[in-house]
């Protein structure tokens, strides 16, 4: 699988983590202290809890309900209830690729070669949840993919489009450096409109 | 039909808070419960009557047919102790799920930051854990945490002891340092009511020594507790509860819930269960 975009830096500072997806992939993306993104499987190995609801001290993501802390290859290095113990190697959590760039966190799901899309100098501007999978909106715009679709308009907009459910996707919009971030919000928001009035 | 998990006693309602007849869910099936007079009634779906205990404040019924009494707790007769209905909270999550959060305390720093646990206050010692297979229930004794805020009643910052003790599949009784009266166990229960195998209500039910809270105090105080706790069921994946190892990965400190889904595995009690490693 190509590289998807599941999240924007801006919205994920250090110290950060949030729940994303990738289709039935659910993942916790966090940022480390020193500004490292990080996409792990959202769920901690002791008793299944959602690492997205956990915290991140120093360079570590700790899980909310026993503050297991795992390191930033995901082995736990930590057990707060066992303080002397020296976690075993076994206990880890499963990790993604994640690179940030250009403003955009990417995870590719499998080892890849592919590079990184090009954005062609294009400024991040929002993100926003559509009802309508990400398949069909590449269709809607004739586009081969959905991994980045450039888009013919006055802000020269670039959908970078994250696949969540059958009927859900979120795009992360970038749009020419000069572009009025005001006004390419507001020209997503109608494209939306137009997307989720497109019979099925 | 299942005789492992239908003949065991289930919490419904809360007696006081029973007035006109209504319809709740137990296993997944639709109950309707109500009181004529003074003796309460449950049916099921087809009308026919169900067996009803009531104790601990709390309607009981069961869909089959137990082959033991409801338990009891005889500490809790004693008199001087305030006997505090807390209510009830949904949560979508396996009943086992619920259950085994109570009998953890690893949790306590974390979950319930200054109240059941600060940090750097986060280690287990090791306790004991029993299956007592006299009375089919599990045990876990000689638990020992810290706590910043045990209970409504504490002054301060005092380490506890609990006993855990797991009567019912679905229920557990905790026995706790009481801090207004050292040497006497404050109780704490959990009894919950299966709606279905991924959404449970919870009743939580209280015996204290404390001469000085008032009943809203000491109801908010457990409520406050258990909406942190609901906080985490509804996140842990799966919602069900796995009973083979491999899924999930306990320590030392887990003793009491691996014993519970032990206990659980070998009784047959596989509601809410989740049996194969997804």
């Amino acid at each position: 699988m190509d590289w998807i975009a599941v999240g924007l830096k801006e919205d994920v500072p250090p110290g950060f983590v949030i729940p994303s997806r990738i289709a039935d992939t659910e993942l916790a993306v966090w940022c480390s202290p020193s500004g490292t993104y990080h996409a792990w499987s959202d769920r901690c190995p002791h008793r299944g809890m959602r690492l997205s609801h956990g915290f991140v001290r120093g360079e570590t993501l700790a899980c909310i309900y026993h503050g297991w802390q795992y390191n930033e290859a995901g082995s736990c290095h930590y057990i707060p209830a066992h303080p002397k113990l020296t976690p075993p190697d076994t206990i880890c959590v499963p990790t993604y690729r994640c690179i940030e760039a250009g403003g955009v966190i990417w995870v590719s799901l499998t080892e890849t070669d592919t590079p990184l899309p090009a954005l062609g100098g294009r400024r991040t501007v929002r993100s926003l949840p559509v009802s309508m999978s990400a398949p069909d909106l590449a269709a809607h715009f004739g586009a081969a993919g959905f991994t980045t679709i450039a888009v013919v308009s006055d802000h020269d907009v670039l959908l970078a489009v994250q696949p969540c459910t059958d009927g859900e996707c979120m795009i992360h919009a970038l749009a020419a450096p000069d572009a009025d971030r005001s006004a390419v919000s507001h020209w997503l928001e109608d494209l939306r409109a137009t997307l989720e009035r497109v019979p099925a | 039909m299942n005789a492992a998990i239908d003949n065991h006693w289930y919490p419904v309602a809360m007696i006081s808070g029973i007035d006109a007849p209504r319809e709740t869910l137990l296993l997944g099936k639709k109950i309707s419960l109500g009181r004529d007079g003074g003796a309460c009634w449950v049916k099921d779906a087809t009308g026919t009557e169900l067996p009803t205990v009531e104790r601990f404040g709390h309607l009981w019924t069961s869909p089959g047919q137990p082959n033991r009494d409801l338990f009891t707790i005889p500490e809790a007769d004693s008199p001087g102790r305030r006997l505090v209905d807390v209510g009830s909270v949904k949560v979508k999550c396996s009943p086992l799920r619920a259950v085994e959060n109570f009998l953890d305390i690893a949790h306590f720093p974390f979950v319930h930051t200054d109240i059941l646990g600060a940090e750097p206050h986060t280690e287990v010692d090791r306790y004991d854990v029993k299956i007592r297979e006299e009375v089919d229930e599990v045990w876990a004794t000689k638990v020992k945490f810290y706590q910043p805020q045990a209970a409504k009643s504490a002054a301060g910052g005092i380490t506890t002891e609990y006993m855990y003790r797991v009567p019912a599949p679905t229920c557990s009784v905790l026995y706790k340092t009481c801090p207004p009266r050292p040497g006497e166990w404050d109780i704490i229960t959990l009894f919950v009511q299966p709606l279905t195998d991924e959404w449970c209500e919870v009743w939580p039910w209280m015996a204290l020594y404390d001469d000085d809270s008032t009943m809203s105090e000491m109801v908010s105080f457990q409520q406050l507790i258990f909406m942190q706790d609901r906080s985490i069921l509804e996140n842990q994946l799966p919602r069900k509860l796995p009973l083979d190892p491999g899924m999930e990965v306990p320590t030392q400190a887990d003793m009491t819930s691996v014993a519970y889904r032990r206990w659980l595995k070998k009784i047959g009690y596989t509601y809410g269960a989740q049996l194969v490693a997804a």
